[in-house]
């Protein structure tokens, strides 16, 4: 087996003994949590990494039967952790990422010592007695958007291409390329994010955890906050003043704030 | 020359707020969280509402569709965020009454003194066309993979090898069977390692005709033997045709390669047995002409009529025997490459004149016509036997033509010899297969006798001077039989 830490481009930075792993959203890769990581890099050792198929990883090892579901993902999140003898950790992962860090603590209980979820959906269907904010019929509507939209994608791309010199302290994070996905394995991505429920493994984790929830999130409403806090032991709830689905990003002193105050607290 | 501009007019001219208002694009401008807090006529016109309804009432998240706002919130607000501006991102608006037009986005942002984005400007460009478009390019390429795999389908099903190669030669399409023959995998095609797999007798042709057909655009025909399995050579047949494009330009070749192995063999079989049968032949068939010769010289103490006509009849079919089993002997030799020429210098009209003395004078009548003073170095007997192949098909398919005409030429580099007869003449399709082996002009003519060797046996022999051999003609109007020899050198 090839090296995990090469295959998920994995970077470990901070000064600090106690270890944040950070696991980026659907569509971003690790570059997604520039905005927040200086805030922790004197006093934690921060893991970064791209899954298979995002940013920098190796695309050669995009395996369609291992990343059909999100447990192909959180094995991704063991490996790393195993073969840098993680234990003990904080994990903080951002949207989809929330239940791969789930599904990895179901698995082995001492990895992480505290969970803390950006903008999290165990389920983003709405069904009969829950409410995920998507009818399936807007989910193939955004696949359907992603067959079609290659063109105008592209140049989505492109600002990451061309760099900005306007924000010079951005140089690194243009030049590595934030938002570069694979588009074949940005859409099965999107398939096993968007139709996946995790659900039932809120019960199966006996983990300390924290939910920052934004208080304007089209892809994580208000209710699939209230409902991983009600259906997840020990999980305090932070609805957050930033609006949109990517708080890191678009507020992240608030995010960096909530974070310390929950890891300083606890 | 100059015009004077009145500069203090052009302010009056351009109304700003009119550019704005009915730009021929959509202007929106909101809140980081999405609240509109302008927005322009076009845009305004476009969804079919009102400036009230919008401003401060509706985020633009509330105008694209689900799908979109998803993208939205993933791509556009991470990154509008992280750049201060996108560029083109593909939306679909959804108007008042449910009417969906497709867009592309480009947005700016105005910050405030912290550096904290303010508000954001989107221009809106309508691009239905533009979408139209481009589902007709991913369902064209949909279509075009989807017969690019029924093709490979295709070709992988066919028993045989197919290939096709760029307009250069290069080879970009190999089908199943070929690496199932030489037992190699896919994608590690390498064609100097692949030249090896041809048998050497054949390698240096193979070569020779490939960078001919493809230098010249004219139709590659090989026959060579091929090593699949170790050590085991197959016969085949490579055949290369070129592709034009609509403008007549040469950009794909289309090939096979059949495996004729048996039928090689089985025409290598029928060869050896003619051969043998040939041989076999000669012995009692040159004892019978020895008797009947000796037969012949009894006549003046035979007394029946009867039994001298007789005596003649069988010599002259005794002959004529001898003289197929010689084209037998001759073909099978020749097909082995086995004809040796025995060349000297020699006066081509006294050649002619050989040739013609035995034909019957009542019946036809050789016109000649050229220098009797051309001389040329070749096998004399070979070129005679090329003329009275000639001439005798001249009288066998043209029996009404009285006159045959032979005409020496001296051209530049070589001399010409035409056989002309003013018979029924031969077509087109007929004549790429007349200097064939066993190919017989019409099968139909009961009256017209022969092995259909001759002409392939004259073939041979002029191919084997260097010469070239031909035929003009065209159905009703005679035939030109003709072969070019290189001129001796003074």
């Amino acid at each position: 087996m090839k090296s995990p830490l090469k295959r998920n481009n994995v970077n470990v930075i901070g000064h600090g003994q106690k270890v944040i792993v950070f696991a980026h959203g659907f569509g971003c890769d690790q570059n997604s949590w520039k905005f927040i990581i200086d805030a922790f890099t004197d006093e934690y050792k921060l893991v970064l990494f791209d899954y298979v198929g995002s940013g920098q990883s190796d695309l050669s090892q995009y395996d369609q039967v291992r990343y059909a579901t999100l447990n192909g993902y959180a094995q991704d999140i063991l490996e790393v952790c195993a073969e840098l003898g993680i234990l003990g950790s904080v994990f903080i992962g951002h949207s989809v990422s929330a239940m791969i860090g789930l599904l990895a603590a179901k698995i082995n209980p001492a990895l992480f010592e505290k969970l803390i979820f950006i903008s999290p959906s165990p389920h983003y269907l709405n069904e009969e007695g829950y409410r995920g904010g998507f009818e399936r019929r807007d989910l193939e509507a955004l696949f359907e958007f992603m067959d079609h939209n290659y063109l105008g994608w592209s140049s989505a791309l492109a600002p990451a291409i061309m760099g900005n010199v306007d924000r010079p302290e951005l140089g690194e994070f243009l030049t590595s390329s934030f938002c570069s996905t694979d588009p074949d394995i940005a859409r099965q991505f999107a398939k096993v994010t968007f139709f996946s429920d995790n659900r039932r493994d809120l019960n199966d984790v006996n983990v300390e955890s924290l939910t920052l929830q934004c208080s304007d999130d089209i892809i994580a409403p208000l209710e699939v906050g209230d409902y991983i806090h009600a259906n997840l032991k020990g999980n305090q709830l932070v609805v957050m003043k930033a609006t949109g689905h990517c708080p890191h990003i678009s507020e992240p002193e608030e995010t960096i704030a909530a974070i310390k105050a929950y890891l300083n607290n606890n | 020359m100059s015009t004077a501009y009145n500069r203090e007019n052009i302010g009056s001219l351009i109304d700003i707020e009119a550019l704005y208002q009915y730009a021929p694009c959509g202007y929106v401008s909101f809140f980081p969280d999405g609240t509109i807090i302008k927005v322009n006529q076009t845009l305004l016109e476009w969804l079919g509402e009102q400036e009230e309804d919008l401003l401060f009432k509706k985020k633009f998240s509330d105008l694209i569709s689900k799908g979109g706002n998803m993208h939205f919130e993933m791509f556009f607000r991470p990154m509008i965020n992280v750049y201060g501006k996108v560029k083109e991102l593909s939306y679909e608006l959804i108007g008042k009454e449910g009417k969906i037009f497709p867009i592309l986005l480009s947005a700016t942002t105005i910050r405030d003194n912290e550096n904290r984005i303010a508000a954001i400007n989107a221009a809106l460009y309508e691009i239905t066309d533009r979408k139209q478009f481009e589902k007709e390019l991913v369902t064209a390429k949909k279509q075009a993979d989807l017969e690019r795999r029924r093709f490979a389908f295709l070709a992988d099903l066919i028993p045989e090898i197919i290939w096709k190669a760029d307009a250069d030669g290069r080879i970009d399409y190999l089908n199943e069977r070929f690496f199932q023959y030489f037992n190699i995998e896919r994608r590690i095609v390498h064609p100097p390692r692949l030249l090896l797999r041809i048998h050497p007798e054949e390698r240096r042709l193979f070569i020779d005709q490939w960078h001919n057909s493809f230098n010249k655009g004219t139709e590659l025909n090989v026959t060579l033997r091929l090593e699949g399995e170790p050590g085991s050579h197959k016969w085949h047949l490579i055949k290369g045709a070129p592709h034009k494009d609509e403008y007549g330009k040469l950009n794909k070749w289309f090939g096979s390669c059949f495996n004729i192995d048996e039928h090689v063999k089985a025409l290598q079989k029928k060869d050896d047995f003619i051969s043998i049968a040939s041989h076999e032949l000669k012995t009692p068939v040159t004892s019978l002409k020895a008797s009947l010769q000796l037969l012949d010289r009894l006549k003046p103490e035979i007394q029946s009529k009867k039994v001298i006509s007789l005596i003649d009849q069988a010599s002259r079919t005794a002959g004529k025997v001898t003289t197929l089993i010689s084209d037998l002997l001759d073909a099978s030799q020749m097909s082995n490459g086995q004809l040796h020429l025995n060349k000297t210098d020699f006066y081509i009209f006294e050649t002619i004149e050989d040739s013609c003395s035995l034909l019957n004078e009542d019946l036809h009548k050789i016109v000649f016509e050229g220098d009797v003073s051309l001389k040329t170095y070749a096998d004399q007997d070979r070129i005679s036997q090329v003329i009275t192949n000639f001439v005798n098909n001249a009288v066998k398919y043209a029996p009404k033509s009285k006159n045959i005409r032979i005409l020496v030429e001296q051209l530049e580099k070589c001399i010409k010899v035409t056989v002309i007869d003013n018979g029924l003449g031969i077509s087109k399709e007929k004549q790429r297969h007349l200097f064939d082996r066993y190919y017989r002009v019409d099968n139909s003519g009961a009256q017209v006798s022969g092995l259909g060797l001759g002409l392939y046996i004259s073939a041979e022999i002029i191919k084997k001077h260097n010469g070239t051999i031909g035929v003009d003609s065209s159905p009703g109007k005679g035939a030109s039989f003709w072969f070019m020899l290189p001129r001796l050198e003074e």
